[in-house]
């Protein structure tokens, strides 16, 4: 105990900026959470629940629920499937495999914002790179109105996101590849596993912490994502690709209703706590060792 | 959780305080001389504008030793979120800027707009068309800008195919159905960005010729489910079915869509006024004009066109230097400086007599004796009622049929006015 509060003075710069940056911050949005704040009035009411029931009911909110459901689902399921084969690829040591890495890398250095706006280019119907390139190649019946069609919008501006952050997601499945012992897989390939049993029986099982950590981190960050969605569709044509965070930002800043906007924020931070919880359940890396 | 960080800098203004958030500047005034210059802010978001109203401000300062302005540009999304909550406490914009609509209402409502009603400057502006600068009887902003939110179209293609201005809708869509023919698109429509919120204003103008519809509208007294916004709506489906916009309309971004223009692919930009000075910069040789759709027949044509009054100037009512910010406003409002601004931006003005000079600025100088009306989208108070309007037009472009289409946006309407 008396080592415990020796270490305190070493922990407060830690505490005081985690209490003042994250803990002041959300105790605030609950407060304003409470109220009909429009955000720039020197005077609000208090309004109990009314938001967290408005909310609820909200066509938009529920609409910005199911795209981000959408939206997330996607990037989680490419973004780990891809990083994953990528990593499987490339986890060897050589200096190609070291340059690829990097080239993959470099997505995730560049600002979400400029990396909307060149996908937009990309994706433009008549001008873009995307049906460019498929018209080349004779598939012009593939080609789409990839962010001008409400049923793809979402999926098309989902696909970007995974695009930008799978060589995130690479490194830390290379990083687990790397910590597999090399005795565990020769041993296997001895004992005559094949690639696939190999993969499922011995790697699969040890790289389960670093797909937890890849599915919980692309979860959060499909989940928070404002930046791409705002600069490639703003939320359009007609709602398909409003999210959440652009629900909150549009509630905040251009409805002037801020107290609704906390709400949906403290909705939010709930929601995707309890995404997060469940899914380190699910891949729980003790089973590992069970 | 960063709106909550957003929340706490707004708390300065909103905890408990019960002073009249105009009281601030009367407390503070800064009229006595002092040694040393006072440094107005200046905020706005025009960036295209910054080096015009750079040699604006520098003639401003030589005039007035003691006064700097020191300007502040953040892109207009931006100016939506960052720069309106440092109005808050009065050490940022002095002088700022603010859009017609729910902007003004907003910042009105939080009294940070100083009263200007029976300042001697205001007597230079066109009085029709400061009215969306006015509450409750007194001028808190002052719009800068005159446009026309009407489509631009290819004088030189028009006669080349020997087409004239339509005058009601049967017109407008032989006029289409003649460029179609030709190969070549009748309209350019920026579908991803501007475009709705642009179009739909002459479209609906004579559908519902009663300027209030839309505060109707916001009042539970019109629904978007009436005659008025179908028709409006059905009207955008023959124009998109008939192939009168481009291919994927709602794909398609205002650059791309004034590329086609520019090159000559297309003979409507179905944007504004605003956009005449840069397609003549992207193409000097382009013969260019202004027309609306009429939508009904030409005896029930009400209006001509749209107008829109915007990029208002607002003196800060939290300001520590309300004079200098007011002498600011003054020197902008002079005709020499306001026709610097005009010909050196490519965009009309609210101040009268001016002289322009530009091709571009003249075609919209001929406008401002036709029958037009105040922009409707800007009288659409609440912006969850506008993006809802709007995204009717974008779901009928989509394929979703009107009458559905609209009744999916009455039921977001319903919900934000309460019913």
């Amino acid at each position: 105990m008396k080592k415990r509060v020796r270490l305190l003075p070493f922990l407060a710069p830690g505490l005081a900026l985690y209490l003042v940056l994250f803990v002041y911050p959300t105790l605030t949005g609950f407060y304003y959470s409470l109220t009909d704040w429009d955000g720039l009035s020197p005077s609000y009411r208090f309004v109990g629940l009314d938001n967290y029931v408005s909310t609820a009911k909200d066509i938009v909110f529920k609409k910005s629920l199911v795209n981000n459901l959408k939206f997330m689902l996607t990037v989680v399921l490419v973004q780990t499937v891809m990083s994953l084969l990528l990593a499987l690829r490339l986890a060897k040591q050589s200096k190609r495999n070291i340059a690829f890495r990097a080239l993959f890398f470099v997505p995730t250095i560049l600002s979400s914002v400029s990396v909307g706006f060149i996908w937009t280019f990309v994706y433009d119907p008549s001008l873009g790179l995307l049906n460019g390139m498929l018209k080349s190649v004779g598939l012009e019946a593939w080609t789409q109105n990839w962010l001008g069609n409400a049923d793809i919008a979402i999926l098309s501006v989902a696909a970007v996101q995974a695009w930008a952050h799978i060589g995130q997601m690479m490194i830390l499945f290379v990083a687990g590849i790397q910590a597999i012992p090399n005795e565990l897989i020769e041993s296997a390939r001895l004992d005559g596993a094949n690639p696939f049993q190999l993969f499922v029986r011995v790697m699969w099982p040890l790289l389960a912490p670093a797909a937890a950590i890849v599915v919980s981190y692309s979860t959060i960050q499909s989940f928070k994502a404002f930046d791409l969605v705002f600069t490639m569709t703003g939320g359009g044509p007609n709602y398909s690709t409003e999210i959440l965070s652009t629900y909150i930002y549009n509630s905040a800043f251009m409805n002037y209703t801020f107290g609704k906007a906390s709400t949906a924020s403290i909705y939010f931070l709930v929601l995707i706590s309890l995404i997060t919880v469940l899914q380190f359940r699910a891949l729980r890396t003790d089973r590992v060792s069970d | 959780m960063g709106l909550a960080a957003c929340g706490s800098t707004g708390n300065q203004g909103a905890a408990g305080s019960t002073a009249g958030p105009g009281n601030a500047a009367s407390n503070q005034p800064s009229s006595a001389p002092s040694a040393e210059p006072v440094t107005i802010s200046f905020i706005h978001w025009r960036g295209e504008d910054a080096k015009v109203l750079d040699g604006i401000i520098k003639k401003f300062e030589a005039e007035n030793k003691d006064i700097k302005v020191e300007t502040q540009v953040f892109p207009s999304e931006q100016y939506q979120s960052t720069a309106q909550a440092k109005l808050l406490d009065g050490s940022t914009g002095d002088v700022f800027t603010s859009f017609p609509g729910a902007q003004f209402e907003a910042i009105a409502k939080a009294g940070l707009f100083a009263d200007l009603s029976g300042e001697p400057f205001i007597s230079r502006f066109t009085p029709g068309l400061i009215q969306a600068g006015q509450k409750d009887g007194k001028q808190l902003a002052i719009p800068y800008q005159l446009v026309y939110n009407i489509p631009i179209y290819n004088k030189g293609l028009f006669e080349k195919y020997n087409l004239e201005v339509p005058k009601d809708w049967d017109g407008f869509l032989r006029v289409a159905e003649t460029l179609k023919s030709n190969g070549i698109i009748p309209i350019a429509f920026p579908g991803a960005d501007i475009g709705p919120g642009q179009f739909m204003n002459p479209m609906v103008m004579n559908n519902a010729p009663d300027e209030d519809i839309f505060v109707k509208l916001e009042a539970g007294a019109a629904k978007l489910t009436d005659e008025w916004w179908v028709k409006t709506l059905s009207q955008f489906k023959e124009l998109n079915d008939k192939g009168y916009f481009q291919k994927d309309a709602l794909g398609t971004k205002g650059d791309a869509a004034i590329a086609l223009f520019t090159q000559g692919q297309a003979a409507m930009l179905a944007t504004g006024s605003y956009q005449l000075a840069g397609n003549a910069a992207i193409n000097p040789e382009l013969k260019q004009g202004l027309l609306a759709p009429i939508t009904v027949p030409a005896d029930q044509a009400v209006f001509e066109g749209i107008h829109t009054t915007t990029f208002m100037l607002a003196v800060n009512s939290k300001s520590k230097h309300p004079n200098e910010a007011k002498k600011f406003l003054e020197f902008l409002s002079r005709p020499e400086i306001a026709a610097e601004y005009a010909n050196g931006t490519g965009q009309n003005v609210t101040v009268k007599d001016v002289a322009y000079t530009s091709k571009e600025l003249q075609i919209v100088a001929e406008w401002t004796t036709k029958k037009t009306r105040f922009q409707p989208r800007f009288t659409i108070k609440n912006a969850e009622v506008q993006k809802a309007v709007l995204g009717s037009i974008q779901a009928v472009l989509g394929g979703t049929d009107p009458k559905q289409a609209a009744a999916q946006a009455q039921a977001i309407v319903d919900q934000q006015i309460g019913k």
